[in-house]
């Protein structure tokens, strides 16, 4: 709805949607708090939330920590973007032509269960610690549901559209296409991006852990190597707030795409 | 081959569908109809009857088994803008606005953006929504959904426009008035329109002529002729009649295909 009284609204909205998420960071500390009163952890295993706060507000301040994250998120978006290209045409092809679908669907359902994590081995053999290495993990991680959103997306459209279409002069396979399933496929197609930047996202900081010299994952096993608790909490509260920001902006873009359907 | 002045001449037509089990269900007896230009015909029975597979294969969205289906004395091959459709389900396009759903079909045959913008609001204009150009479908009612289809199937000036259960889903005021705005539009611009309903008070205010087909498998039983005025007064005796004959012999073919439902279920 798109009524004046909801606009006026809309950044009462906005405050009411982050309120969760506040009290939630509030219970989170509070139990931290907790937990370290009653347990009395060494500084170097669990410190107190403000000594994270202040080790934030240091790498903040140098910018060490602007420059993690600019190096988990190029791996992520050049990935993202990779496995968007290939399994978007790859997933409609597979939509529109059932015969096409019968032959790669076997393969990819064999392969889509092995978690991206797996491949972090393999891709260390063939690529070393090098940047494709991480790239090609989260491609793997990425790549899968886009596609499978992008073949529901096509395969849900209901046929009325498409014959519609049809007798509204799509006569052909490629007007066709272009003027109905793809614009009718779209919303699914971006929940699958939405739902594989989040996969990408946590595929990175594993592969990070494991073979890089930088970004978040590597903030995070750097940290444990030299006994800093407070940098590995750090590095865990960036991505956690940076995953709920993305996949915010990520519902943002779905909700202005999707004509009312969502 | 198809008779002068008649705009559809279906020869023979006949569907069979095989289910995923390998049987074969007859949803049309071989069929032979006319229907003549500026004709407005409806097709009337009950489920199964098979009216809305005649006008799957009148539209081209569906290949007949058998038979021969001419307009204006070419087979039909496939789809055509030249063959309207108005939906049960409106079948708007959701991803497009009510003025890019009418101007859809006028893009696609080419009308330049000025003249096809023109030519969707005037016949928004016509169906009363002039002021709802800018609105996505999911905001309006269903009634106004369907004005908008009636609008897009108009807007293409097909010289065909197949009608499938369009007021089916609305309720029995809106459906009324639709109605009647539907009629104002096919008097203004008569077009061949092959109207199918499950209602026969709805067949007799609107068409000329009405098939009454029986359910399996699907075959006309009778053809009649509504010899009415427009506009048509439901309450009138003339119109009692028509319904009570109507009903006469589709109550004949319920009694039987009930029956044959009781033989499956047993």
């Amino acid at each position: 709805m798109s009524t004046p009284h909801s606009e006026r609204a809309s950044g009462l909205e906005v405050l009411g949607r982050l309120l969760p998420f506040v009290y939630a960071a509030i219970f989170i500390v509070a139990v931290w708090l907790a937990v370290v009163a009653i347990f009395k952890p060494h500084e170097s295993l669990l410190p107190q939330p403000w000594a994270v706060a202040r080790h934030l507000g240091e790498l903040i301040a140098s910018g060490e920590l602007f420059r993690h994250i600019g190096a988990s998120l190029t791996r992520v978006l050049s990935a993202w973007c990779l496995a968007a290209v290939i399994a978007i045409p790859l997933g409609l092809a597979m939509g529109r032509i059932p015969r096409f679908e019968h032959l790669v669907d076997p393969v990819v359902e064999l392969i889509r269960p092995i978690s991206p994590l797996a491949w972090i081995p393999l891709a260390i053999l063939w690529f070393g610690i090098g940047e494709f290495g991480k790239i090609f993990v989260v491609l793997v991680g990425t790549f899968f549901p886009t596609l499978i959103s992008t073949v529901a997306g096509v395969k849900r459209i209901d046929p009325v559209l498409i014959h519609a279409g049809q007798v509204l002069g799509c006569n052909d396979r490629t007007s066709l296409f272009h003027k109905v399933v793809l614009p009718a496929a779209l919303p699914n197609i971006i929940t699958g991006l939405r739902i594989s930047f989040g996969t990408g996202w946590a595929a990175i900081i594993a592969a990070e852990l494991v073979a890089a010299r930088s970004g978040l994952g590597y903030l995070i096993s750097n940290g444990m190597e030299i006994l800093r608790a407070d940098k590995v909490l750090v590095g865990m509260v960036v991505i956690g707030v940076l995953g709920v920001a993305f996949d915010a902006l990520f519902r943002f873009i779905h909700r202005r795409i999707s004509w009312g359907a969502v | 081959m198809g008779a002068a002045g008649s705009a559809i001449a279906v020869h023979g037509i006949a569907k069979v569908f095989r289910t995923e089990g390998g049987e074969t269900v007859e949803a049309l007896r071989p069929t032979t109809l006319e229907v003549g230009a500026g004709e407005f015909v409806s097709l009337v029975g009950p489920s199964g009857c098979g009216k809305s597979t005649l006008l799957n294969i009148l539209a081209g969205l569906l290949a007949p088994s058998a038979g021969e289906a001419l307009v204006d004395g070419k087979p039909i091959s496939g789809p055509d803008i030249d063959r309207g459709m108005v939906f049960q389900s409106y079948a708007l396009f959701p991803w497009l606005d009510v003025l890019g759903n009418v101007e859809f079909g006028l893009e696609r045959k080419g009308v330049a953006r000025a003249e096809r913008r023109a030519i969707a609001l005037d016949y928004l204009r016509s169906v009363g929504l002039k002021d709802f150009a800018a609105k996505q479908a999911h905001e309006l009612s269903g009634g106004m959904k369907q004005r908008v289809a009636i609008a897009r199937a108009f807007a293409t000036d097909p010289s065909i426009i197949l009608m499938d259960e369009p007021f089916g889903a609305l309720d029995a005021l809106t459906r009324r008035a639709l109605q009647k705005q539907l009629l104002a539009i096919w008097q203004e611009h008569r077009k061949t329109v092959v109207f199918v309903t499950h209602s026969v008070p709805e067949a007799i205010a609107l068409s000329d002529r009405i098939v009454i087909m029986t359910a399996r498998p699907g075959e006309i039983k009778s053809i009649r002729a509504v010899d009415l005025a427009h506009p048509r007064d439901s309450t009138t005796d003339s119109f009692r009649d028509y319904e009570r004959a109507i009903y006469a012999d589709l109550d004949a073919e319920l009694v039987k295909s009930f029956a044959l439902e009781g033989q499956l279920a047993d």
